[in-house]
């Protein structure tokens, strides 16, 4: 005890944490594509008249907001596999990036599945009225008319969630994923850990810096899209 | 076979007990997270020079630290400052003998704090302007106004993300697992190693979470109905 820290050296380590920086874009940047994808599906599903698709959209958000992250990349990576065994599936050919982009994706998917349907139901409905009454088809008038608004109710939610997912990401080294997370750990275990304290802080600073600029960019995004558009009436 | 009903049967009363600790982390960490949250967004919304700067820098910065790095910090700096402390005040203090939980609950605090009082600060412009103008016109004083009219109006509108907050601060409980503590999570693991019994001890531990979400989500509803009457008044 009585430990001294070294905090100049702080900077030092951003670059050596910084290394594993492009994996960890990597992984937010395909759970982010998937969870979209998923999320879409389950919009869909919640938005239709149809009770059985409206119960799965409606079961699968809740349950995907009920599990921990941590618990649901354990279920998959580590009970999945043995259940699969059993039944004769092998999955020891799947990477653990593929694990934790799932993981994320499918956790995500929900928050996604919500901020779309609200975006949706955001949008007047006397807009696809009027565009099914100059001849527009159901789908050009989605596309032309209800999603270029929706879109811009969307945008806030959209940079929150993706910032969420970003600072999920560090969770890939709970099944030995080298982001930069685990690269600080494994740059922290080769000095026995005497500079944890300041390469943990390093790593903070970096997850802040990002963060920040995803927050700045998100309004960005936001100022530019929505200028000289009118408002979707809430 | 699959699925080994027997470790099932063994483990479930051990994967009850850890219940408590998660709750307790939770709610310890909310009650406390949440007032300092409310004083730090009154600080900024009544713009206190130096502190309402201090404080929008603490934030942003809990906010953009995924969680698992701060009770990394946490529980790596605190025991060190402790001890300093106690050595200025000319006390050995031992620090082993402060549990985990500790630190956990204090890193979980940080950041409830921070996630709080952005909530309360929009909630509180929310409220009408005139609702404190009408209580200062009947005498009130600004505390009397705050405590009476303005708080329990924010309150109401700050609910549903309270319940949002909550819900994401107990599944975040299952970090704590990594600076060893022994909740739900950190449970299943220790019971299922021995045998591998991986598969089974985290579909108990899904289970868990799910009934533990639903039950909050129930109860938050039904506090937020009940205080739709504070909200009728705030529309």
């Amino acid at each position: 005890m009585g430990h001294k820290y070294d905090w100049a050296s702080i900077p030092s380590y951003i670059p050596k944490v910084m290394k594993a920086f492009p994996l960890t874009i990597e992984i937010l940047l395909l759970s982010l594509l998937f969870s979209l994808i998923i999320g879409a599906l389950v919009a869909v599903g919640a938005l239709s008249k149809n009770k059985v698709a409206g119960a799965v959209a409606k079961g699968w958000i809740s349950f995907m907001r009920g599990i921990p992250t941590l618990v649901l990349i354990f279920l998959l990576y580590l009970g999945l596999p043995q259940l699969m065994n059993a039944l004769g599936v092998n999955m020891s050919g799947i990477s653990k990036t593929t694990y934790i982009v799932a993981c994320l994706a499918l956790s995500t998917s929900a928050n996604m599945a919500e901020m779309m349907r609200a975006a949706y139901l955001s949008v007047n409905k006397g807009q696809r009225e009027a565009a099914y009454s100059v001849g527009m088809k159901p789908f050009t008038a989605f596309r032309r008319i209800v999603f270029p608004q929706a879109l811009g109710v969307a945008i806030p939610t959209l940079g929150n969630n993706i910032i969420m997912l970003f600072k999920e990401t560090s969770l890939a080294f709970t099944i030995g994923v080298i982001d930069i997370l685990g690269r600080a750990r494994s740059l922290s275990s080769a000095s026995y850990g005497t500079n944890r304290l300041e390469i943990y802080i390093a790593t903070g600073l970096i997850f802040w810096a990002v963060c920040f600029i995803l927050e700045k960019l998100t309004k960005l995004v936001e100022k530019m899209y929505t200028k000289g558009r009118k408002q979707a009436a809430s | 076979m699959i699925i080994n009903f027997r470790f099932i049967a063994e483990s479930i009363p051990k994967l009850l007990g850890a219940i408590p600790i998660t709750l307790l982390m939770a709610f310890a960490s909310a009650v406390i997270g949440w007032l300092l949250g409310l004083g730090i967004a009154l600080i900024r919304k009544n713009k206190v020079p130096v502190l309402s700067q201090i404080f929008a820098v603490y934030v942003s910065f809990l906010r953009g630290v995924p969680m698992i790095i701060l009770l990394y910090i946490s529980y790596y700096a605190l025991p060190n400052i402790i001890y300093s402390y106690g050595v200025s005040i000319g006390r050995e203090i031992n620090v082993d003998a402060v549990p985990a939980v500790a630190y956990a609950i204090i890193a979980l605090v940080l950041e409830q704090s921070a996630y709080a009082s952005e909530i309360f600060r929009s909630s509180l412009a929310a409220v009408d302007e005139g609702q404190m103008e009408a209580a200062y016109s009947v005498g009130m004083t600004k505390t009397q106004a705050l405590a009476r009219i303005v708080l329990p109006q924010a309150m109401t509108i700050a609910l549903p993300n309270l319940s949002g907050l909550f819900l994401g601060l107990v599944k975040g409980t299952s970090l704590a697992y990594y600076v060893g503590v022994y909740e739900i999570t950190a449970t299943a693991n220790l019971l299922a190693m021995p045998a591998l019994n991986f598969i089974e001890a985290y579909i108990m531990t899904t289970i868990i979470y799910e009934l533990i979400s639903f039950i909050f989500n129930k109860i938050f509803r039904a506090v937020e109905n009940n205080l739709k009457k504070f909200r009728a008044v705030a529309a």
